[in-house]
């Protein structure tokens, strides 16, 4: 199709699955051809069957269709029977969103019908602003995979990229690869016990292993295609994937600057501060020392005894303090759990088993005991058989002395107890080593009118510039308009949807892995940093496509904007969740094709409607709003819009249809993006029309939002908390718009609340604008 | 069905659930032909049956959604549902798969429009809710199903059903004559993503699953809870239907256990926590729950979970393995122990017990189909004898999700690195 | 007290637990216990117990010494193998707890009058002297093992079972003079005095530390 090609509009009307028999389908068609101006409208009475599809087919290749309106079953089934990717296309949903919704009553026959023909009209409508969506061609296929931090995770990133045919630019802080396994004396094992491993006291359990860095470093450094930079850091990463551009500097001040694809954020962790823990008395005595510190003894013990370090003498006995300053609610601890502390100092108690013999006493002093899965509980085991001695307990002091005292209650004796030991080792929390979040500060924000946060932003930039405190380094330097690195969940851990899909940062094509995300262990992080390489080359692919990431996987479509419309309000670039666009030098929003998610965040935010994608826009769904029949006010049918989340809400309607739920023959539901996307003129629009109420249906926002957009529904509902101004000029009730968070599972909710809805407008009245 | 095109740049990964999903559709959309063989008529594997996520208390239909969107509009997947494999032969590179099909007798003519459900009478155990409820011999495995086609179980086959049920279908979808193929096609690598299945609570003899109607496992748990499971969401009991306020979970139930599982099922806390949840929000203060644990853990940073339950005034955490169940009053399941934090003996009476039962691997070590390493408890070990076959999810350990997904990201590398060494291989 | 029974042990230190693992039937799996309490609520005479199983494990791991020697727990044990049918790790915990008592016993520090122990003991005199039970003595001895007045009630209020056994041929009248033994009786005792020098010398001395160092 060339780019002049003359639009040619088709209607395809499914008669199957009962639409036909539910309704007039002679009275679809002509609402298609006659309000809803199509060139072609047809029929099929099986229109997913290999027959009805190519009708299609030969309507595109022969006829010069191109615009589609596919009229049947909800866009949820049959996507791969209707997949006309060469041209614009829409599903008009009368099976689930009507005849499925309503019941098969001749009382219900006219509403039903009216409910039909209204979507059509719609679909129609939309489909006349629709066009192809095809990429922008702003990057190329770029087969570079920047790696930063040269740590185990980062060193197993960049060989499994590298072994997948890819080039990585591996980049690390210090002068050496390795990371804190380097100073490592063994590893947790990574196997359990092998089959047929009998219970018995002789049994051959898991034990410590040699770390295996030499050989990975080693094949890191002889891979042809890495490129190690050492006492190197990112100084300045600017562009999207596919055409990163990534100034790395030396120590020296050299810098070099490299074209990426994508990126790899495993910079590791730090052990937390035992100085901030006075009860420990880690200052206190050479011999109550780290865990990490204790790596370094064993090192240094060769085949020898583990000594301690105040005075070299032999150690006769160990006790290691599990989970010090960590699951504390109290300032400045950890809230959390490193969750592998007991997996370590099993690892270390056995140093002394086999360093020290048997005779060695070794204690750990636990709560919880943490040792999950087939090799964690294997280890546990390894550990008493070798005469470890566990001990619930509470460690409420430790005191220094030519013996270290350790002060506890052992909560099954059930009694307070003093144990001297030579030695004592805490069991510290993993600290990540993220950059500074970039919405830190916005707290502040929470709740600000749009143009206040925009002055709030402002200030906070123009304070940042001569802020001397200390701050934590950046690691990335994103030249991006929303700060340098990548956005924290918690407690400092880069983390977004970490359930369904753990990769899925923030900033697109910059994945992180290893503690850096959520403490992990060696072999977690091994197994996280092949996750994250992988996702790093697909994302490779994916920008040289111009295809969108998760979740709108494969996506062509991306935002535009109309220069000469734009007022420079920067609530795009502020309002975006993933940090996608920047601003140009003439203040004029960039977007950044691959590293936008297509939610439609920023065209939701844009006051002046300027924003939009070839496939949906403030006028994909204007139009629909108002090629709406209707009806006049003595008729009584009131019209209710209600806009759905397309990940969870519609298809919650969906199967609230499917389930032989019925829905209000007033709503005319139409599936937005993210309802970060809703433009506040929709409502306008939709309430000069003559809508009686409106109801936006989100996904569950705050702490732990649900949102796949991460803040789309919250910025909505910031958005539609002003929506009462416009309903107050106007003149309307504010109860006729409201904003609800729908799951996908309130298949039979969501149906109720537009049912409330319409008893809301009942006791109301019905809309004054019906003209 | 889907016709099977394949070669050794093929991807095949077994198993259709969260890790199988994850790891076809991650390979996929890098570009890798991938085909994906489930057991079930349907995607989604066991997370499909929960009704929430721990920690954020989310939906997992939600990401299913997702991941099912992806599968139906990629071009490079190719989805067998109602098959296994029963051989793989050869080596990384240039393996040959031999794949079992079931007869499913509902082709892709099949729209969902329900008219073979409406048709047929026999009822049977509802697999998807852990046979707590019944279904038709014509029906929809679950609103969600992917594919989204209608299942015709086997055994009303040859029975009037089926021809009652063939004869309401308009589109000439059922296929009464379906018989069980097999098929070969070769493929460069595997993911071997079988995924789990609940440890039979039924073994644990002193708990008395098999004798007391309101002990129930955690898996029929998260059914009861959901608004469209057996009970519609309302947690009763199962003796006689009334409201279950008083809820005790027993942790460990199988696992960490050497007359069950070896090994820690590393989720069953957090779904007891979860579980929790459901009690509360359902009874309010009037919901009493009672956790008795060996150890609590709360993995990754999820440790304000456990406290935020810990907190809650109606419920207790009493640290003991409980000995046995007997029979109390009005059927209440009676709960036997040691509360072994300075020992105080109990015997207390619940309303309704949960066994936090473990998780297993889904194929027992001596029937799979391809030689791998493999650990005591039965899941698959990282190992150069594997060749081009990798585990993916709960194969390779018990994982909870977040983990299963990032080891089946992790697996789909590694297939990729294969297929992709054939490709340069073959120029 | 005997002369093994003067060990040094500090808490939270193995040395207590590595005496029972040398000297305790089946004491090396005292370190396996993860104090899940399945033995304590298995028990059918739980509720007698000062301490139950695992608690007494984890008495030892914590060096109380003499308070594990001395309890009367382990004697409460009726040998049912609840608790080892259950123990989650396989602990053979029956044995451990009778190899407890018979240490215990050995040191000398078994509480006085402690039924079991007492019945232990007088089962023990018992046999060995004609190498079979002698379940008239043996019941006797048991009625009077706390004085003659409580002996005749015991005996009374047992008189139905006694008459039972009779009839059932289980205990006869005539074994309260001599009774029936084995075919060779000093040989018997010979053995079993051999067998009581080798376990003597086998079991470890925790008086002095260095010694059980090397052990």
């Amino acid at each position: 199709m060339s780019e002049q090609a003359e639009k040619k509009y088709a209607a395809y009307i499914c008669t199957g699955c009962g639409i036909g028999d539910r309704l007039d389908a002679g009275e679809l068609e002509q609402t298609a051809s006659r309000d809803g101006r199509m060139n072609v409208v047809k029929q099929h009475e099986m229109l997913c069957s290999q027959d009805g599809v190519q009708m299609i087919r030969n309507d595109i290749d022969k006829e010069g269709v191109n615009h589609a309106v596919i009229v049947g079953c909800s866009r949820r089934a049959k996507v791969e029977a209707f997949a006309f990717n060469d041209i614009a296309m829409t599903r008009c949903n009368i099976r689930e969103g009507v005849i499925w919704a309503r019941p098969d009553t001749e009382e219900a026959k006219e509403t039903t019908q009216e409910m039909a023909n209204d979507y059509i009209r719609m679909s129609c409508a939309e489909i006349k602003q629709m066009n192809k969506p095809s990429p922008s061609g702003q990057q190329g296929r770029n087969p570079n995979v920047l790696v930063v931090g040269g740590g185990i995770t980062g060193m197993t990133a960049a060989i499994e990229a590298a072994e997948a045919g890819y080039s990585v630019h591996l980049v690390e802080k210090s002068s050496a690869l390795g990371g804190h396994v380097a100073r490592l004396h063994k590893r947790v094992p990574f196997k359990a016990a092998p089959v047929g491993t009998p219970n018995s006291p002789d049994a051959n359990l898991p034990m410590p292993e040699d770390t295996g860095i030499g050989d990975i470093i080693a094949a890191v450094e002889g891979n042809d295609n890495i490129k190690v930079y050492l006492n190197s850091t990112v100084t300045k990463t600017s562009g999207a994937p596919g055409r990163f551009s990534v100034d790395i500097s030396t120590e020296s001040g050299d810098t070099i600057t490299e074209n990426i694809g994508s990126i790899v954020q495993a910079t590791g962790f730090k052990l937390y501060d035992p100085e901030n823990l006075p009860e420990f008395n880690y200052a206190g005595s050479p011999d109550i020392i780290t865990n990490l510190e204790l790596e370094e003894l064993a090192n240094a013990a060769g085949d020898g005894p583990i000594k301690r370090p105040s005075d070299g003498k032999e150690v006769t006995s160990v006790l290691f303090v599990q989970d010090v300053g960590q699951n504390s609610s109290d300032e400045g601890r950890l809230p959390y759990d490193s969750g592998i502390g007991d997996l370590v100092s099993i690892k270390q108690a056995l140093y002394f088993k086999h360093h020290n013999g048997d005779g060695c006493d070794a204690t750990i002093c636990y709560d919880n005991l943490r040792t999950p899965g087939a090799p964690g509980e294997d280890f546990y085991r390894s550990g008493q058989r070798n005469g470890v001695i566990f001990t619930k307990s509470e460690v409420k002091e430790v005191v220094p002395g030519d013996s270290i005292t350790v002060k506890m209650h052992d909560k099954i004796l059930d009694e307070d107890a003093e144990v001297k030991v030579d030695l004592v080792v805490l069991d510290l929390g993993m600290v990540p080593n993220s950059g500074p979040d970039p919405y830190a500060a916005n707290e502040a924000l929470e709740g600000m009118s749009d143009e206040d946060r925009a002055e709030e932003l402002e200030a906070q930039e123009a304070h940042a510039a001569d802020e001397t405190s200390v701050k934590v380094e950046s690691i990335l330097n994103l030249d991006y308009r929303q700060g340098t690195d990548l956005p924290h969940l918690k407690h400092g851990f880069t983390d977004s949807h970490f359930i369904c899909f753990p990769y899925e940062t923030r900033r697109t094509g910059i994945y992180a892995a290893g503690p850096v995300r959520r403490p992990m262990d060696m072999k977690q992080a091994m197994d996280d940093a092949t996750g994250a390489a992988m996702k790093a080359i697909q994302e490779i692919e994916n920008a040289a496509q111009g295809r969108a990431a998760h979740p709108r996987v494969g996506d062509l479509s991306y935002p535009t904007f109309r220069k000469e419309g734009c007022t420079q309000c920067k609530r795009c670039t502020v309002e975006c969740p993933f940090g996608a666009i920047d601003e140009d030098e003439e203040r004029y929003p960039q977007y950044n094709e691959a590293r936008c998610r297509r939610c439609g965040t920023c065209m939701g935010a844009c006051p002046v409607r300027v924003i939009s994608f070839e496939n949906y826009s403030v006028n994909t769904v204007g139009a629909q709003i108002k090629e709406c029949d209707i009806p006049e006010e003595w008729d009584e049918k009131p019209r209710i819009l209600v806009l759905a989340c397309e990940n969870d809400a519609y298809p919650a309607l969906d199967q609230a249809a499917i389930s032989g739920e019925e829905i209000s023959p007033w709503a005319r539901v139409i599936p937005v993006r993210c309802l970060g996307s809703t433009s506040l003129s929709w409502v306008t629009d939709a309430l000069n029309n003559g809508f009686d109420g409106i109801i936006m249906m989100g996904c569950k926002r705050g702490d732990d939002y649900q949102c796949h957009f991460v803040r789309g529904s919250t910025m909505a509902a910031e958005r539609m908390a002003k929506v009462g101004d416009t309903l107050e000029t106007l003149n309307l009730e504010p109860e006729r718009v409201v904003v609800h968070e729908v799951a996908i599972t309130d298949i039979e909710r969501a149906p109720a609340l537009i049912k409330e809805m319409e008893e809301t407008i009942e006791k109301v009245g019905l809309s004054p604008f019906k003209f | 069905m889907t016709e099977v095109v394949a070669t050794n740049q093929t991807i095949l990964v077994v198993g259709g659930g969260i890790s199988g999903m994850t790891a076809a559709l991650e390979a996929a959309e890098t570009g890798a032909q991938v085909v994906l063989v489930e057991k079930r008529p349907y995607l989604g594997g066991r997370v499909s049956q929960l009704y929430k996520y721990f920690p954020k208390l989310c939906h997992p239909t939600c990401g299913l959604e997702i991941n099912q969107r992806r599968a139906k509009m990629n071009p490079n997947l190719t989805i067998v549902t109602g098959a296994e494999v029963s051989k793989l032969e050869g080596e990384a590179g240039n393996y040959t798969a031999t794949v079992k099909l079931s007869p499913t007798y509902v082709n892709d003519n099949c729209t969902a429009c329900g008219e073979c459900a409406k048709a047929v009478e026999a009822e049977f155990d509802d697999e998807y809710n852990y046979g707590l409820s019944k279904r038709k011999g014509a029906y929809l495995p679950h609103v969600m199903a992917h594919p989204m086609k209608y299942v015709l179980d086997p055994a009303i086959i040859g029975t009037d059903d089926a021809q009652k049920a063939k004869d309401a279908c308009k589109y000439d979808a059922i296929d009464l004559d379906d018989k069980e193929k097999e098929i070969q096609f070769p493929v460069g690598a595997v993911v071997w993503a079988t995924g789990w299945k609940p440890y039979d609570a039924a073994k644990i003899q002193p708990y008395g699953y098999d004798r007391f109607a309101n002990v129930v496992t955690n898996v029929e748990f998260e059914r009861m809870a959901d608004p469209k499971g057996p009970t519609g969401g309302k947690i009763l009991r199962p003796s006689d239907g009334k409201e279950a306020k008083n809820v005790a979970f027993i942790q460990c139930a199988g696992s960490r256990d050497r007359n069950h599982l070896y090994h820690c099922s590393r989720i069953c806390c957090m779904a007891s926590l979860k579980q929790t949840h459901y009690v509360v929000d359902a009874y309010g203060d009037d919901a009493q729950v009672s956790i008795y644990y060996i150890d609590i853990r709360a993995i990754d940073r999820f440790e304000d979970f456990y406290a935020e339950v810990r907190a809650m005034d109606n419920v207790k955490f009493i640290k003991s393995k409980v000995a046995s169940i007997t029979r109390g009053e009005n059927d209440n399941p009676c709960l036997n122990g040691v509360d072994t934090e300075g020992y105080h003996r109990y015997a207390t009476e619940h309303d309704l017990v949960v066994l936090a039962t473990g998780m297993e691997p889904s194929v027992s070590v001596d029937s799979f189909p391809v030689d791998v390493e493999i650990n005591r408890e039965g899941f698959i070990e990282p190992a150069e004898k594997n060749g081009g076959v990798f585990a993916a999810g709960c194969a390779s350990d018990a994982l909870d999700v977040n983990r299963a997904v990032q080891s089946a990201t992790g697996a789909a590398l590694k297939a990729i690195q294969v297929v992709n060494r054939v490709a340069r291989a073959e120029g | 007290m005997s002369e093994l029974n003067k060990a040094m042990i500090e808490q939270y230190r193995n040395s207590f637990l590595s005496e029972v693992e040398a000297n305790v039937e089946e004491g090396e799996w005292v370190k396996m216990c993860m104090q899940c309490g399945v033995c304590s609520g298995s028990c059918p005479l739980g509720k007698h117990w000062a301490h139950p199983p695992q608690e007494i494990f984890m008495m030892i791991r914590a060096g109380k010494r003499e308070e594990v020697l001395t309890s009367d727990s382990m004697w409460m044990c009726t040998s049912c193998y609840n608790c080892i049918v259950r123990c989650p790790r396989q602990l053979p915990i029956t044995h451990i707890m009778h190899g407890l008592a018979t240490y215990a016993k050995k040191l000398g520090l078994t509480p006085k009058n402690q039924p079991t122990a007492k019945f232990a003991e007088i089962f023990w005199n018992n046999m060995m002297k004609k190498g079979r039970v002698n379940e008239l003595k043996l019941g006797l001895s048991l009625y009077f093992k706390d004085g003659f007045g409580p002996g005749i009630k015991e005996a009374l209020r047992n008189k139905d079972l006694g008459m039972k056994m009779m009839k059932a041929k289980r205990m006869a009248a005539g074994e309260f003079f001599g009774g029936h033994g084995v075919k060779d009786v000093s040989g018997l005792q010979k053995m079993i005095k051999k067998a009581q020098e080798l376990e003597d010398a086998r079991m470890k001395k925790f008086d002095e530390p260095e010694a059980s160092q090397d052990g």
